[in-house]
């Protein structure tokens, strides 16, 4: 047997192949769970954790202070996944004009939504707890987690650094942070920073790796000298400290820091996208492409990047990973997100002079742990899946 | 091989002009930038007094001048040869050796080029400790994976390396300080730091009051290292469950050497699963049991005369103490990473042709691994080394921070902090200077291990 | 008996059912050689492999497989049997394997001699090093490298593929094996390499007076080297017999299509069919394209400022004139600039210097324009059938497109139709239009390698090596539905070929190509039967030829 015809390292067949190899995987399916209930938690947050009841019962008939104090995030991250639900449901019923459709409404809805919502500027938490007390006779549903992340339990006292279960006005799972905020509420809410810094730097650094990788791939000569020397300017210095300037010197709000850690993390993808394109660009089909003088936005996107993707698929998924990894390590520096809850920057009050607050070490950084581990048995997946030699051997 | 390398020195320096360039453009575009106000901001100072400190900033720095000129005149400053100013900013002369300047920190007030000999030999210390380490124990990892594929050892060790990877190295950090070094639990390692105040004063070399005692210790140390050896020569085969027994015997002993009876108990629990990972891993008899005894007796008796009191430790111990934590906390991960590529490497390897040749004429597997495969595999762990660096650099700035060691890391996140322009320039420059080097001696690396790549 | 091999049964991953070796049976004597030829996929390489017990990992020998290997004063032993331990003692001392690959099969980091060394000391582990270095040096010199002492110590990078086959022979001969097993030895050299490598093998032999298990695809190979024969098909032995038999008188109907689907053997059915040729003069005349003095170049940078210090010479002071309908094959070994030239034709690589004339009109004067004016005119057809479509799009897009591109149809219904009606053209089902190219066999898929070229209605194609990677049977209808092709739509082909035998059976007229040079260009028959030059008469004498069997 010869080896031509044993891999055909690309049929679209394949793309499924690669999907069955990557389900069949233990590692990929605890991931996948994991990154699952992650969307879960940060796209109902406010279900799960918050200090404004579900639902009041009371003479006047039935309030719902929880849905009133939804900011224009929450609604927007509900809406799409509600969005999305019922498109996977629906899928085989739509046709491509009529997606395009629901794109658009579903874009012209959350512009609209940011405008159109504005949740009361002040919150008072403590409230509700002194209703409840006061009229027992009301009915009144509570979250899950009945805290808000920046609920710090001014009518509780000093609860700063309460151990998990100990109880102050009720039990918190998973105990309090210095300001005497509940843990797990500030973990759930967190998730979402986590996951949105995690997809959408990913997301833009791969956008730009992939563009200037491919150019300085296909052709080669002056573009791939200067774009090597770009992506070497970005490579020689630690993208931590790249980072930690970026951070240093602007605004730190969360679209900032995404666009930031994009921004910095590029160069991996174009090295990756640069030899792919290289590689492609000797193939036959490429070349007879070239000679049917195809256009040049043909060439490069649909007959090289669809053949080339995978490994940057790899790469971004480890991406992923690194990604959330960069934003708790500058929340964890203190130089992450100033008033919003973030794991790295609840991991940072673990250790204060001599004290150790092992709750706050092990659920802050443990989520952390899970979240990075989840894309990387993902990535190591999907590179094993795509990896003729690891079939030909095992 | 020389004309190579003197280009690629010349190459450095576009690329670090890049470096600065960028950094110093990231710095003037923030909102509010660099500015004398900046500088003297929330300093509650008289109207004048304000204005004065702004006039002398902008004397002394040239905050006022629109950013291209400050960042042309930083580097005439900090390039060797470059443009020599009178009082007045007229040009003198050009010189060709008049030397680097860095300038001076905005916030220390210290020349940025003392700040820098004080720092970075400490965060190279942490780095040349840790890549060797690093290397070493992936590489045995990894082989070992490789040969025996499929197997226990390789399906447990895959999983538990993809684990530490993904462990943050914030979070590794933080558990080792809270549960090793912290007063709450056991006190084995230091807090923070490199060395106690008491360790400057002490002599360099470990040392004990009489030359009896010390030829005692060492007569003891031989006699238990050839109890073990005799053990294992009982059946010759089986010298890893020994093995495996002493290191979870060892640090039994030497948790309980240095922290005392009251973290025995840590100390037992985690010298179980030390041995309990090892069986595991090894498919190992119970015979090691017997190993462990010996290694908590042997430290039991080191420990007598470690307490006996003459003995000092010296700085190279103290020292070493003091590492212990961040080299571990700071080699986890290249450990993992390492291990993890050697072994896909090697795997490449053991079924490329060449090995299939080298099985043909006879070779077993083990001269095939060692004499052919070995070397091959190690090519692309070379390449890695360059982007090896960084890594670590990265990695030592939080594992400064952790353990507040006085290094590079720290004083890069201080500066930020401070937006403290010439000592952010100098440390991004002197980090990109590192890197580069680290590629170019990787790429050297590669050329001698690889006969086929030829640089002239 | 040498060898004698019983019930050989290999399947992969365990699936007893499907075995990719079925139950096959021959037998050595020592000092012959055996031949087993077949397909690819046939089953001969793991045949090979298992006698040596190399097989991959996922790969396993039946249970009931008897492999009883003769050792000659002490009892014979049955492979299949053997420990790991007995076997890696037979490994090289008493069985020896030679690899297809030259270019991968040796060790790119450690010396020649380190590795001709180490085979030796495993035979002799008593030798001294002095002792070991005389026998590194002794077989090197038997299988005639020359420089030994230099050769030594250099890496096999620096050596051509023939030398590296060479240092290959020199480490399993070294230790005077009973049995030499070669597996494709050849298939990757060129044909004067190849000649020179199997008379080395023949002298080699008569020499020490071992076996061998020879394993190839070319029945010109078979002809010359054979004692026996085994002919495998899928799995199974076919036919077995002296190699004269299975040449000259075959009795299995699977051997007879493989001879007559050799191109020597197509060469004589077609011409006795062929009208004769027209008067070369009168077609110099009107040359369709010309070329004159094409010069490529690849520069050498080196020194500190990567200054062009030096050029490669892929194209040397080329001139060729073909005229409309013809046929020109361009032959040549690797590295001869067939290629080279086929893809300047397009545009692909820019000449250094010299002309292209397309009807007189220079293709190179202006040059930005060169490749746009020639696109719908010109074509190519690659070589490698897996990697020359693209494999996520489907049959369709790949005709399609083009055709959009160059305004040919008036609509996507009209451009399926015409995609359709190609299809037919090419003996391919119209429905596989919308299938992607991994559900085609390589011989499919090179025909939807020549609709895709023919899809922009072209006049001139250059087909590179176009049936290299095909099995005789499927080379031999390729050729025929190419040749009916030119036919039938009036093309004028640039045929490039390594195969001497493929270009007589196809082209009019030859152009033999050596370092970038064109060395003669004459008639294909006056070529192929009585050419002038030295080089052109080296290269056929080398080429391997059933026919040459007496």
């Amino acid at each position: 047997m010869t080896s031509a015809g044993v891999t055909h390292t690309s049929d679209p067949g394949y793309t499924r192949l690669v999907l069955s190899r990557v389900l069949k995987h233990r590692g990929a399916r605890f991931g996948l769970i994991w990154t699952g209930l992650l969307v879960l938690f940060s796209v109902f947050a406010p279900l799960f954790a918050s200090s404004h009841p579900l639902l009041i019962v009371n003479e006047g008939g039935l309030s719902s202070p929880m849905l009133r104090y939804l900011s224009a995030v929450d609604v927007i991250l509900l809406l799409l996944f509600i969005f999305a639900a019922v498109l996977i449901l629906i899928r085989y019923a739509v046709g491509r004009v009529y997606w395009s459709v629901v794109l658009v409404t579903l874009l012209i809805s959350v512009v609209q939504s940011f405008y159109s919502i504005s949740p009361p500027k002040l919150v008072v938490y403590e409230q509700y707890r002194q209703d409840v007390q006061l009229l027992e006779s009301q009915l009144v549903l509570m979250a899950p987690v009945p805290f808000s992340p920046k609920d710090y339990l001014r009518d509780a006292g000093d609860t700063g650094f309460l151990e998990p279960l100990e109880s102050s006005i009720s039990t918190h799972w998973l105990g309090t942070d210095e300001n005497g905020a509940d843990v797990l509420s500030r973990m759930i809410h967190a998730s979402r920073i986590a996951l949105g810094i995690g997809f959408v730097a990913t997301g833009i650094a791969m956008f730009v790796g992939v563009i200037i990788g491919g150019l300085m791939g296909y052709f080669s000569g002056v573009v791939d000298v200067i774009g090597m020397r770009l992506v070497e300017i970005f490579e020689a210095v630690p993208t931590l400290f790249l980072l930690l300037t970026f951070v240093a010197f602007f605004d730190r709000n969360i679209y900032l820091l995404m666009v930031i850690i994009g921004i910095t993390s590029w160069p991996g993808y174009a090295r990756y996208v640069r030899a792919e394109y290289l590689r492609l660009r000797e193939q036959e089909f490429v070349q007879a492409a070239v000679i049917c003088d195809l256009p040049l936005w043909s060439i490069l996107f649909r007959h090289i990047l669809p053949n080339g993707i995978a490994p940057v698929l790899v790469a971004a998924s480890f991406g992923v990973a690194s990604a959330i990894l960069a934003e708790s390590t500058l929340s964890f520096l203190g130089l992450g997100l100033v008033d919003d809850p973030s794991w790295g920057q609840m991991l940072n009050q673990a250790v204060q002079s001599s004290s150790f607050y092992w709750w706050m070490a092990f659920f802050p950084g443990g989520a952390i742990f899970l979240t990075v581990f989840s894309y990387n048995l993902i990535g190591d997946a999907l590179r094993d899946a795509i990896d003729p030699n690891s079939h030909k051997m095992s | 091989m020389t004309t190579y390398i003197v280009r690629r020195l010349f190459l450095m320096v576009p690329t670090l002009l890049g470096i600065t360039l960028i950094v110093f453009t990231v710095m003037a575009a923030a909102p509010g930038g660099i500015s004398a106000q900046s500088l003297i901001e929330g300093q509650n100072l008289e109207p004048q007094a304000k204005k004065a400190l702004e006039d002398y900033y902008n004397r002394l720095y040239g905050l006022d001048d629109p950013a291209p000129v400050q960042y042309l005149r930083w580097l005439n400053n900090v390039s060797p040869a470059g443009f020599i100013f009178d009082d007045d900013g007229n040009v003198n002369s050009f010189s060709f050796t008049k030397g680097s300047n860095l300038g001076r920190s905005f916030r220390v007030g210290r020349p940025v080029g003392d700040l820098l000999a004080e720092r970075i030999p400490i965060t190279l210390l942490l780095n040349v400790l840790s890549i060797p380490l690093i290397y070493a124990i992936a590489i045995g990892i990894g082989v070992r994976a490789a040969a025996k594929s499929g197997s226990r050892f390789d399906v447990t060790s895959n999983v538990i390396l993809l684990g530490l990877w993904s462990v943050p190295t914030m979070l590794a950090g933080i558990l080792m300080i809270g549960f090793l070094a912290n007063e709450q639990h056991w006190r084995w390692f230091p807090t923070a730091g490199l060395s106690t105040r008491e360790a400057l004063d002490m002599p360099f070399m470990p040392h004990w009051d009489s030359l009896g005692q010390a030829a005692v210790f060492a007569l003891s140390l031989l006699g238990f290292t050839l109890l073990f050896l005799v053990l294992a020569k009982l059946r010759a085969t089986k010298i890893r469950p020994l093995l495996s027994g002493s290191y979870a015997g060892l640090f039994v002993g030497v948790c309980w050497m240095i922290g005392g009876s009251e973290t025995l108990f840590g100390a037992v629990i985690l010298g179980i699963v030390i041995f309990a990972i090892f069986q595991f891993v090894d498919d190992s008899g119970w015979r090691s049991v017997l190993a462990v005894l010996v290694a908590v007796v042997s430290c039991l008796f080191v420990y007598s005369f470690w307490s006996s009191g003459g003995f000092v430790r010296g700085f190279l111990l103290d020292r070493l103490w003091h590492l212990v934590l961040p080299v571990a906390c700071l080699s986890y991960g290249g450990v993992a990473f390492l291990a993890r590529l050697s072994r896909s490497s090697v795997l490449e390897n053991l079924y490329a042709d060449y090995a299939r040749t080298a099985r043909a004429k006879g070779l077993s597997e083990t001269e095939v691994l060692w004499r052919h495969v070995m070397r091959n595999s190690l090519l692309p762990l070379i390449t890695v080394s360059a982007s090896l660096l960084p890594a670590m650099l990265a990695g030592s700035v939080i594992v400064e921070s952790i353990f507040s060691i006085d290094g590079m890391g720290k004083l890069a996140v201080e500066a930020v902090q401070g937006r403290d322009r010439e000592l952010v320039l100098s440390i991004t420059l002197f980090s990109g200077i590192l890197t580069l080097f680290g590629y170019l001696i990787a790429d050297i690396c590669y050329a001698i291990a690889d006969p086929r790549v030829n640089y002239d | 008996m040498l060898l004698d091999v019983q019930n050989l049964s290999v399947f992969f991953n365990g699936e007893r059912d499907k075995p990719v070796v079925d139950s096959i049976s021959f037998s050595l004597e020592r000092g012959r050689t055996m031949c087993l030829v077949g397909e690819s996929g046939s089953g001969k390489t793991m045949t090979a492999l298992s006698v040596t017990r190399l097989l991959p990992n996922n790969a396993s020998l039946a249970d009931t497989s008897k492999i009883v290997f003769d050792r000659g004063p002490e009892p014979s032993v049955d492979l299949n049997d053997a420990s790991a331990e007995t076997m890696r003692q037979f490994r090289g001392s008493d069985i020896a394997m030679i690899f297809q690959e030259p270019m991968t099969s040796l060790n790119p980091v450690l010396t020649i001699g380190d590795q001709l060394a180490e085979a030796i000391q495993h035979r002799w582990p008593e030798l001294t090093e002095n002792e070991i270095n005389t026998k590194c040096r002794e077989s090197l010199e038997k299988v005639r490298l020359d420089n030994v002492d230099e050769r030594l110590n250099t890496y096999p990078h620096l050596l051509s593929g023939g030398q590296r086959q060479r240092v290959m022979i020199a480490m399993a001969i070294a230790c005077e094996p009973k049995l030499l097993v070669a597996d494709e030895p050849t298939t990757a050299l060129d044909v004067s390499v190849q000649a020179d490598i199997l008379r080395l093998i023949q002298d080699l032999q008569s020499e020490n007076g071992m076996g061998i298990l020879f394993i190839t695809h070319d029945l010109g190979v078979v002809a010359q080297i054979a004692d026996t024969v085994a002919v495998m098909s899928r799995g199974q032995i076919v036919e077995k017999a002296p190699v004269r038999s299975v040449l000259k008188t075959p009795d299995h109907r699977y051997t007879q299509g493989l001879l007559d689907a050799l191109p020597e053997n197509l060469v004589a059915t077609r011409s006795q069919e062929s009208s004769p040729l027209q008067m070369p003069q009168e077609q110099l005349e009107r040359s369709y394209i010309e070329i004159e003095n094409l010069c490529v170049s690849f520069p050498i940078r080196s020194g500190f400022f990567r200054r062009t210090t030096g050029y490669v010479h892929a194209l040397d002071n080329v001139s060729l004139k073909i005229s409309r309908s013809d046929v020109v094959a361009l032959v040549g070994e690797s590295g001869s600039g067939k290629t080279t030239l086929g893809r300047t034709l397009l545009g692909l690589i820019a000449p250094h210097s010299g002309s292209i004339k397309l009807e007189g009109d220079d293709l190179l004067a202006t040059k930005s324009d060169f490749p746009k004016n020639i696109r719908n005119r010109f074509q190519y057809i690659f070589q490698d059938p897996v990697s020359s479509l693209n494999p996520r799009l489907t049959i369709a897009t790949t005709l399609i497109e083009p055709m959009g591109v160059h305004g040919i149809g008036e609509n996507f219904d009209e451009r399926v139709a015409i995609a359709e009606k190609l299809m037919g053209d090419l003996n391919l089902d119209e429905k596989s239009l919308w299938r992607l190219p991994y559900q085609f066999s390589g011989g499919q898929r090179q025909r939807i390698g020549i609709a895709r070229a023919l899809c922009v209605n072209p006049e001139f194609i250059v087909c590179d090596e176009i049936t290299s990677a095909l099995d005789v049977s499927v080379q031999s209808e390729l050729l025929q539905l190419l040749l009916d092709l030119r036919e039938s739509r009036d093309l004028t082909l640039l045929f490039i070929s390594h195969d001497i035998g493929v270009i007589e059976y196809v082209s009019d007229y030859t152009a033999v190509m050596h370092r970038g040079e064109i060395v003669e260009f004459d008639e294909t028959s006056m070529i192929c039967h009585s050419p002038k030059q030295h080089y052109t008469q080296e290269l056929l004498a080398a080429v391997p030829r059933v026919s040459a069997l007496t």
